[in-house]
């Protein structure tokens, strides 16, 4: 069930403010959140390099942020790589990690200056032949996560003794394979998963390394780490000190990487919604709020998130309710079986941690319009802003 | 210090310091930008790779230019495939021998924008009077093209984005119709050492429609990783046996100022070196 909290109605007024100017449902993207996510991931991975999944949020402030902490990109598709080349994100820090990629995908990626790709088996391997003295290649491994609401190594990643035959059909090939990659599933509670991918890979690095004299040099250990959605959750800095002590034990030429989306933006953007309606029906009062799970709550069905969200009143009553998006279908609900204080049309409902998998996923069911999205305390923009060449 | 890095291949590159930018544009799904360069001059850049330079660029089109034009002979007409940075055109028009050039330059932008931002690749020459410029996709216009030419210069960009049409069969085989008996075609073919396998498919699709296909080479600075090599393809075996006192006698005839090619250069460019010899072999 969603966390809520109520507010006392001055508390409202920011979000009132923002209504009035920009118009409702609003999603806020503050960029000083993201600094402090993206610091506080640096602080606790020391020594790892960062790209930032867009995927999550594919929005060009986040993009225009990121860039200028000197983050890298994890991009997926040749509309990702049009959003950095607009934003003029330089090409040399991006990783292509998507395991399935058809041919204009891979030249996209090329054209754009991206050169590192993921494959997971033969038949992708066989797809980069034309292009093989260009690129270099993770192996995507996959570590199944029980303990996970989103298990990213179910759809892709090939198994750990399938390692060293993709790397010698590669080699035969003509390919260069530089690294391994996983995913350890999104949101971990812990980082028990990362820890055993670790070790797993370290040994088959120092296996692939014995048995072939072939080096890998790259060790991409993906996302997963956790934001508080329902439940708290462990700190990123405890989060990532088991992980860390296992990178200790890689060989040392070993560069790890990683492609945090979710740390880096949930906390960073809230969304603001008014309640267009309300019907009483049965014992519980409906509320319907022009942004729903067709929009900016998408990530309640596609990303198993429940949003912690804020009601202003200063009524002490407080009645059963449910709280429901604006669309034509009755799956279009938020929130249900809560208690909170009568509210009325008009008023405003607030969603916490909203910055990943949110609008990315949202639709235009019903033809309402998505929720707009206001970025605020971005970094001055470079005077020079035309251009942003590779300073890094 | 702003710098421009190269995104050609994953392991390797080459980097420039950036001392201006004069154009840059970063739409249209590519990313094409020309800037200042204290070693080179003005650089062009397409999608992350080195098009051409100011310093550098005589090297590439003198070769393409006068080893098929003096190997022939007797040049009338020209057709030059891409090349809108108008250097192509600059040295096919030092031949007061070629009555005809036609360009055929797939956007029409391109060839405005060199001649505003490389003013000194075209020198002048897209105003020549013997110059007929066609805006067309290279392989659509010799698919369709009833004209003969004596030599056909393919200068295309690099094989993975737009460009890739100029290195198919088809291309080729509507090339060889478009030539004049005797003609020859001459394309960039690539820096072997790097990408071997451009010159293994090259000379795999030219052998189906010429009698002799071969490659010449000549090293380009900022096409980095060794040699760049040019394909040749014609009916006529004479033409790549013709020995240094010929081509000097042509070359003399033909009173031609040169930077780097040369009579000596024309018949070693030839010589290949062997590990492009053993990747022809198979």
């Amino acid at each position: 069930m969603n966390r809520i909290s109520v507010e006392t109605t001055d508390k409202a007024k920011f979000y009132q403010q923002m209504v009035r100017q920009h118009g409702s449902p609003l999603l806020i993207l503050d960029c000083d959140q993201l600094v402090k996510q993206y610091n506080a991931l640096t602080e606790a991975l020391p020594g790892v390099e960062l790209f930032y999944a867009i995927k999550a949020l594919p929005h060009p402030a986040a993009i225009q942020t990121l860039d200028a902490l000197g983050a890298g990109f994890d991009i997926a598709t040749s509309g990702e790589i049009e959003l950095l080349r607009e934003q003029h994100a330089s090409a040399r820090h991006t990783i292509h990690t998507h395991p399935i990629k058809r041919d204009k995908d891979i030249r996209d990626a090329l054209r754009f200056g991206c050169t590192t790709f993921v494959v997971d088996n033969v038949y992708e391997l066989e797809k980069f032949v034309d292009f093989r003295h260009r690129v270099g290649l993770l192996v995507r491994v996959s570590f199944p996560n029980p303990n996970t609401p989103i298990d990213l190594s179910r759809k892709f990643g090939c198994r750990e003794d399938e390692v060293s035959i993709l790397i010698q059909k590669a080699q035969s090939l003509g390919l260069h394979v530089k690294g391994l990659s996983f995913h350890a599933g999104s949101q971990s509670p812990d980082s028990r998963n990362h820890v055993h991918a670790i070790e797993r890979c370290t040994e088959i690095i120092n296996q692939v390394y014995q048995n072939s004299g072939k080096l890998l040099s790259i060790l991409d250990i993906g996302g997963g780490f956790p934001v508080e959605y329902t439940q708290s959750i462990m700190d990123i800095s405890s989060f990532c000190e088991p992980i860390n002590a296992v990178i200790k034990k890689l060989p040392d030429h070993i560069q790890v990487i990683a492609e945090p989306g979710r740390f880096l933006c949930a906390p960073a953007m809230t969304a603001v919604s008014k309640v267009m309606g309300k019907a009483k029906r049965g014992d519980a009062c409906w509320y319907y709020l022009d942004d729903g799970v067709y929009g900016s709550y998408s990530g309640q069905l596609f990303d198993h998130a429940l949003y912690p969200l804020t009601i202003f009143s200063d009524i002490k009553e407080i009645e059963q309710a449910v709280i429901a998006g604006p669309t034509c279908d009755s799956i279009d609900v938020i929130a249900e079986q809560i208690n909170i204080p009568p509210l009325a049309i008009g008023d405003i409902v607030v969603g916490h941690q909203m910055g990943a998998y949110t609008s990315a996923s949202s639709t235009h069911f019903n033809l309402f319009d998505k929720a707009k999205i206001v970025a605020i305390n971005q970094p001055a923009v470079m005077a020079e802003n035309v251009l942003r060449f590779e300073q890094k | 210090m702003k710098t421009y890095a190269e995104t050609l291949y994953d392991a390797y590159g080459q980097q420039f310091s950036v001392d201006k930018v004069y154009f840059e544009n970063k739409t249209d799904h590519q990313h094409l930008i020309i800037f200042e360069n204290a070693k080179f001059g003005r650089v062009m850049a397409l999608d992350g790779i080195i098009q051409t330079t100011e310093a550098d660029e005589f090297i590439y089109h003198e070769m393409l230019t006068h080893v098929p034009l003096m190997a022939h002979g007797n040049v009338k007409r020209v057709l030059i495939i891409g090349g809108g940075d108008g250097g192509m055109l600059r040295e096919v028009c030092k031949h007061a021998s070629v009555e005809h050039i036609t360009q055929v330059e797939i956007d029409d932008q391109v060839v405005e924008m060199c001649k505003e931002f490389l003013p000194r690749h075209s020198a002048g020459a897209y105003d020549d009077p013997r110059v007929n410029i066609v805006i067309d996709d290279g392989a659509n216009f010799v698919r369709e093209c009833e004209d003969r030419f004596d030599v056909i210069i393919s200068d295309s960009t690099d094989p993975i984005g737009p460009g890739d049409v100029l290195f198919t069969s088809d291309f080729y085989e509507n090339c060889k119709k478009c030539l004049a008996e005797g003609g020859v075609l001459v394309t960039q073919n690539g820096v072997a050492y790097m990408q071997l396998d451009e010159v293994t498919t090259t000379a795999k699709r030219q052998q189906r429609y010429f009698a002799d296909q071969s490659f010449y080479c000549a090293a380009v600075p900022t096409y980095i990783g060794g040699v760049m090599t040019f394909a040749w393809a014609t009916d006529n075996l004479a033409l790549r046996q013709l020995d240094k006192e010929t081509i000097a006698q042509r070359f003399a005839a033909a009173n031609i100022k040169t930077r780097y090619y040369n009579p000596a250069i024309h018949v070693a460019s030839f010589a290949l070196p062997q590990y492009i010899l053993d990747a022809l072999a198979g």
